[in-house]
């Protein structure tokens, strides 16, 4: 039966007037919403059009500025130091956050076992990811002190010198890859749901065939926790990209005894992208700080568009 | 009516110009303002500074509001604003010079002329960095000088006459080697000299070789000339003669934050620190370790450059009347308040900081920090020089930083490092200028 003749066609140029009712509707609707409304134009639309405006400018804080098109991403181009912190933030990228996403896979395993007690390690896990990035990289910087911190005490008992952490610019990174690692809590969560709903009857079944717990693993609770893999890893990828406040807290220990701070020590092994474009806004460098947002920001998108097309070959979507 | 109306207008007209020919002849005096803004960019203690200069505000039957502290962004912004404070006090000198390239500061001679302020009272080396073309962008309110710490104490236990500072560069790395000690292990569990702790002092050192990381008034840059490159070969012995970088910083690790007793210096763990004057302040010696028996002495010199024996490197507040204050006369006024001898003791002996009028610096309440009377001697020593400063100068110095790292703590050949700074910042410089 065709229908479509019922419905009647509308006419060009013509438009169905609202009722009192749905003004009134429209009103109320657009009242509710207008604080956010305002909020999203002042505060995010209007700093994010400001600061592509100011990548193209020599803006230094003062109404007084030039158009210098595209000067700023050249200047950043030719910059070691924007080099360095490219570089160091890419370790981070691929060395940190497969190692959390791997470590946060094997302690939500840990935690997804029937063991007595078995809330309680959860919660004892999951704490250290509610402890503020500053007070957990404080934290960390007791536990790392190379003369009579707690790890290096520890490797004393058995005859092994601490690295020097915060001074050696081999070891700084790793330290926060460490502190990284300390706190993935909201990973394990995230992962532990994911557990969850692995298929207790395929699991069973592959038992029943002769599948042993590495094949298990590796064949059916891998695969079937795979989107989640793919959240934590594009969650993850952004946020090592944004990497700040620890490195900064960091930076100011590996300053030891000194008064002067400048950011990225020891030898600008920490100098990530985030605290290189601070360090440039805090020199009044605004334009060139902008056109390292829009660039950071540019590379993000890029990267997950990559990982999202990627992940076809790795995800695996039950159902 | 109508017939009148040209005989108004030449009245008028009239009256207007002879009101005009009078102010020339003797100009009124400004209205005196019900309220002045004071910002001050360091300002650690507001509540003190405003009570400071609440005295000008009762003297006066003026209403003086003090900001302090203040972000360096705010200040920018609002010596571009119609309303910018009556008197700016910044923590350096190193911005004055782009603020007046950039019209945001005028020149105070004709403020110094009517307020009668006097410029022989001040110390020739900061009153110089506030000098450009003959003019006085600022004047300076408050300095800092460093100079080299030593241990008695660790120069008894080595054998060292403790009263005999080291007095030339090379006397300082003998009794550094002589001072340090090694563990069987290999630790340093003593140094003698530290040169990058706790701040850098490229400056100073360079100085000692006679040069500096721009020429005479800053408009070019000399990173690479061999004054430089000598000053970082010199330091570059204490991370990389006889011991490593890695010992070295195996030591420095062990040490605590800067106003703790675990610092270096403080515990005893390095026989010299260069520092500046506020160390022999209540709050630092003699409130963390008052039992350190130390000795302070003008940074030694390089044996062929001998004539700066007993000089330093002054850098420090500086106070300017913005372009646009509403009110030059009553800043001026201010200013010369700020200036005088009473008020520059009263201000700077409560910070253990140095005075820049002479007279101030005869007050007792300086005598009575021991070991004070070192840094005024050094800032009154013609050899004197001032930190010469220019609109690149935060990068440079965050550059400059890195490559004394890198020489000292990978042994590099500082020549080549500091050829790459030149070729990246000469343009750098020449460009900020030309803005």
């Amino acid at each position: 039966m065709e229908t479509s003749a019922a419905v009647p066609k509308p006419v060009k140029g013509t438009r169905k007037k609202m009722t009192r009712m749905e003004k009134h509707n429209l009103r109320v609707g657009m009242l509710f919403i207008s604080p956010w409304l305002i909020g999203f134009l002042i505060f995010n639309l209007y700093p994010m059009i400001a600061s592509l405006i100011y990548s193209f400018t020599d803006f230094q804080g003062i109404l007084v500025s030039q158009q210098v098109w595209y000067a700023n991403y050249a200047a950043m181009l030719r910059d070691d130091r924007f080099w360095f912190a490219v570089k160091n933030t890419l370790f981070m990228v691929i060395i940190a956050v497969p190692l959390n996403l791997l470590f946060s896979l094997i302690c939500a395993i840990l935690l997804n076992l029937k063991v007595k007690g078995q809330s309680f390690y959860r919660v004892i896990f999951f704490l250290p990811s509610i402890v503020p990035a500053i007070a957990a990289t404080m934290l960390w910087i007791w536990i790392l002190k190379p003369d009579n911190g707690l790890l290096s005490t520890v490797l004393g008992w058995f005859g092994v010198q601490s690295p020097n952490w915060f001074l050696d610019p081999l070891w700084s990174k790793p330290a926060l890859i460490l502190m990284g690692i300390w706190g993935i809590g909201g990973t394990i969560i995230i992962y532990l749901s994911g557990l969850q709903d692995v298929s207790q009857t395929l699991l069973e079944s592959a038992e029943l065939d002769g599948a042993n717990w590495w094949n298990r693993l590796r064949n059916i609770t891998i695969p079937m926790v795979s989107p989640i893999t793919l959240f934590n890893l594009i969650t993850g990828v952004i946020f090592m990209f944004q990497y700040f406040s620890q490195a900064y807290v960091f930076a100011r220990f590996a300053s030891v005894g000194k008064a002067d701070l400048i950011v990225g020590r020891p030898m600008d092994s920490t100098l990530f992208y985030s605290v290189f474009l601070y360090d440039k806004f805090t020199g009044f460098r605004y334009g060139y700080a902008s056109a390292m947002a829009w660039v950071l920001f540019i590379v993000i998108l890029l990267c997950t568009i990559a990982l999202l097309k990627a992940s076809d070959r790795f995800t695996y979507y039950a159902g | 009516m109508k017939k009148l109306f040209p005989l108004f207008s030449i009245l008028i007209i009239a009256a207007t110009l002879l009101a005009a020919c009078g102010g020339g002849a003797a100009p009124a005096a400004a209205e005196k303002p019900e309220k002045m803004t004071v910002w001050i960019q360091w300002g650690d203690n507001p509540a003190q500074l405003q009570e400071l200069f609440n005295k000008f505000g009762e003297a006066n039957g003026i209403k003086v509001e003090v900001t302090a502290p203040l972000e360096a962004d705010k200040i920018q912004t609002a010596l571009n604003s119609s309303n910018p404070p009556d008197v700016l006090i910044l923590s350096g000198g190193d911005d004055v010079k782009s603020y007046a390239s950039k019209g945001f500061i005028s020149p105070l001679n004709d403020v110094i002329k009517s307020a009668n302020i006097d410029l022989t009272d001040f110390y020739a080396a900061p009153l110089q960095a506030c000098v450009q073309n003959g003019d006085y962008l600022c004047l300076p309110w408050g300095n800092d000088i460093y100079a080299l710490f030593w241990n008695k104490d660790m120069f008894k236990a080595a054998g060292l006459d403790p009263e005999k500072p080291p007095q030339t560069l090379d006397e300082l790395v003998a009794m550094s080697k002589a001072l340090t000690k090694i563990d069987a292990e290999g630790n340093i569990t003593q140094a003698g000299f530290i040169p990058d702790f706790s701040w850098g002092h490229i400056d100073l050192y360079g100085q000692r070789f006679n040069g500096f990381w721009y020429n005479q008034d800053g408009t070019e840059l000399t990173v690479n000339s061999d004054a430089m490159v000598n000053a970082f070969k010199w330091e570059q012995q204490f991370y990389c003669d006889g011991i490593t970088p890695e010992q070295m910083l195996n030591l420095v690790a062990t040490g605590g934050d800067y106003m703790a007793a675990e610092q270096l210096f403080y515990a005893g763990k390095t026989a010299f620190q260069v520092d500046g004057e506020w160390q022999v302040g209540p709050n630092f010696i003699p409130a963390i370790v008052p039992g350190l028996n130390y000795g302070i002495t003008a940074f030694p010199v390089d044996s062929n450059n001998a004539d700066k024996a007993g000089s330093g490197m002054v850098q420090g507040t500086v106070a300017l009347v913005p372009a646009k204050a509403a009110n030059k006369e009553w800043s001026g006024k201010l200013l010369a308040w700020m200036m005088s001898p009473e008020i520059v003791a009263e201000e700077f002996s409560y910070n253990a900081n140095l005075p820049t009028s002479k007279k101030a610096a005869e007050d007792p309440r300086f005598a009575e920090m021991k070991g004070f009377d070192n840094f005024i001697n050094i800032m009154a020593n013609p050899a004197t020089t001032f930190v010469i400063t220019s609109p690149i100068q935060t990068e440079l110095i965050t550059e400059m930083t890195l490559v004394e790292e890198k020489v000292l703590r990978e042994c590099a050949d500082p020549k080549p490092l500091l050829d790459e700074v030149q070729v990246k910042f000469a343009p750098l410089l020449a460009e900020s200028l030309k803005k």
